[in-house]
């Protein structure tokens, strides 16, 4: 297929591009590939689950909310503390929720799954709401200060925080793609398919999904935790609640689930929907919402799918054009 | 030796009783056939030795050790593997990755996040030569739900026997399959269980008396007998039972 040197000159083009893009188009695009990347890292956290796993939850934005609120609090509490650390301390503790929540929740799967999910994420949604002393209620938690690594604030410098977001979340993506790749990304997939089987190959079911589990949640925490320092906000409704957990539902089922890069490709067909429509109308959901029933209807492996069968069928036809050409 | 044993081994499912009393003994290297007809409580037995139900009373011994209520991968681990009835694989997955994830529970790679699968030398190596053992080389790269019947349960048997278990059972390996599948599929267990002690379920009486060192006749949660091929087929108790108008 592709030799090791077109692959690496692709790299370096795109690598290139995603630096040149706060210098070429200016800070609204520039923030909008930040809220893009992030969505991304989101959506493929909650692939790992649903894709990979075949788990369906909920009530993912839990994790994303932690994360965030984790972050803003040592921020706000925590005088001189580093960026890293904050965003440490957020990751933190979306996995302390994952992990409290595991030992339950990797016991079912399916509907109970799902439902249990949804129950917590609304329980957590609630909590922020009512525990308004330290999470700040509906207000959320808003200027707390967001340090730089090298300079003294990220707050005025989108350009700056552009570049620390992509690194961080590139290399997340990165992380998790690598992972599907290893010898536990086959377990994986193997308890989507049949978790019975893999139990009597001597693998440890439960224990193999508390660790996916976990992974998830920590990514999905990063996440989180860079779009709270993005919009130095965060909020229940804003990072908790059930629309955040349901946009990256949306958009695995778009891009496609079970293929890593179909997340991806759904945050970029939903985030150019919200571009394109706002410009005509307010209600982008009717036409997310016509645009789900569709791909649901018409091509269930979303529009990975779609990109894949036109590959197969390009590809046929040019080997059916170099038959004729033979035969001639 | 005996390598297992069941002791007055009973199952109930409620009200219903399926299994009273079964004492089961399979010796260390030998092809153990269990048969009996349908709602014997064949699998049932298969079942509660395997650890997909827990028996209700009595016990199971391997090499002396109870391992009575073991989860299956806990049996798996100490060299029990087994087969289904009704084909259990990753059907969405390549015949390749299928064998892999066996031979990757063989070699102890677990909890691995840190390499590359398709880096492993090893573990690719050991995989391709389980697929060419089992004549399934050429379809490395078709999802199984896309194989023939045969030869998804060539992969079915050979899945149970990557794994290197020292007891493998198998339920009803031939269910399904025409005669000339059922030949081949009877080829493979001879050449893939070498030394290793087999235990079948089987239906087809040519293959029970072909393969088989030793029978367990069981009839209605009971075993009616068990010893040599031509015992059973000498024994008035399994003729009436079972065995009757068969031609064997």
């Amino acid at each position: 297929m592709m030799n090791k040197t077109t692959r690496i000159i692709l790299w370096m083009i795109g690598i290139l591009v995603l630096v040149l893009i706060p210098k070429l188009f200016g800070v609204y695009y520039t923030n909008m590939v930040v809220t893009f990347a992030i969505l991304s890292v989101f959506a493929l956290s909650l692939n790992m689950l649903l894709g990979y796993t075949g788990l369906l939850s909920f009530g993912h934005a839990m994790f994303f909310g932690f994360g965030g609120y984790g972050t803003a609090l040592a921020l706000k509490h925590i005088g001189g503390l580093g960026l890293l650390p904050a965003i440490g301390i957020g990751v933190l503790s979306a996995v302390v929720l994952a992990l409290i929540l595991c030992p339950l929740v990797v016991r079912v799967s399916g509907t109970a799954f799902a439902m249990l999910h949804l129950a917590f994420g609304q329980l957590m949604y609630v909590l922020a709401l009512k525990m308004y002393r330290v999470t700040g209620g509906e207000d959320g938690i808003a200027n707390f200060p967001v340090p730089g690594i090298l300079t003294e604030s990220l707050k005025n410098s989108p350009e700056n925080f552009y570049y620390m977001a992509m690194i961080i979340l590139c290399l997340c993506a990165w992380m998790m793609w690598f992972f599907t790749k290893t010898p536990f990304g086959q377990i994986q997939v193997g308890m989507r398919d049949n978790a019975n089987r893999i139990d009597y190959l001597g693998y440890k079911v439960p224990q193999s999904k508390a660790v996916i589990y976990t992974l998830s949640a920590m990514f999905a925490g990063v996440a989180g935790s860079i779009y709270g320092l993005f919009l130095n906000l965060v909020s229940a409704d804003g990072s908790l609640g059930i629309v955040m957990s349901f946009v990256p539902i949306v958009s695995v089922m778009i891009g496609g689930v079970g293929s890593f890069f179909g997340p991806i490709l759904g945050v970029a067909v939903f985030k150019m929907v919200d571009e394109l429509i706002l410009r005509y109308t307010e209600s982008t959901e009717l036409v997310m919402g016509i645009i789900l029933i569709v791909v649901m209807m018409f091509m269930p492996m979303g529009f990975m799918g779609l990109i894949n069968l036109l590959k197969k069928r390009i590809k046929a036809w040019f080997v059916a054009r170099a038959e004729m050409e033979k035969v001639s | 030796m005996n390598i297992l044993e069941t002791r007055d081994l009973h199952h109930n499912f409620g009200p219903l009783k399926v299994l009273f009393g079964v004492d089961l003994q399979v010796e260390q290297g030998e092809r153990h056939a269990v048969i009996g007809p349908n709602g014997a409580g064949k699998t049932t037995l298969f079942n509660t030795i395997t650890g997909t139900y827990v028996p209700t009373s009595g016990k199971v011994l391997f090499k002396g050790k109870d391992i009575t209520g073991y989860p299956p991968h806990k049996l798996a681990r100490i060299g029990i593997g087994r087969s289904f009835q009704i084909t259990s694989t990753f059907t969405n997955l390549m015949a390749f990755q299928n064998i892999r994830l066996a031979i990757l529970s063989k070699d102890g790679i677990r909890f691995n996040l840190f390499r590359r699968v398709d880096r492993m030398k090893r573990v690719t190596e050991e995989t391709e030569e389980m697929l060419r053992r089992i004549n399934l080389y050429e379809d490395r790269d078709t999802p199984v739900s896309a194989l023939s019947y045969g030869k998804s349960r060539a992969l079915e048997i050979s899945m149970a026997l990557a794994t290197d278990p020292e007891m493998v059972l198998l339920d009803e390996f031939s269910a399904g399959m025409s005669k000339e599948e059922t030949h081949d599929a009877v080829a493979l267990i001879r050449k893939l269980t070498e030394g290793k002690t087999v235990v079948i379920i089987e239906h087809d009486m040519d293959v029970v008396f072909n393969l088989a060192d030793r029978i367990t006749v069981l009839h209605y949660g009971k075993i009616l007998a068990t010893g040599k091929p031509e015992d059973i087929r000498n024994n008035q108790d399994v003729k009436d039972a079972y065995l009757g108008d068969l031609e064997v």
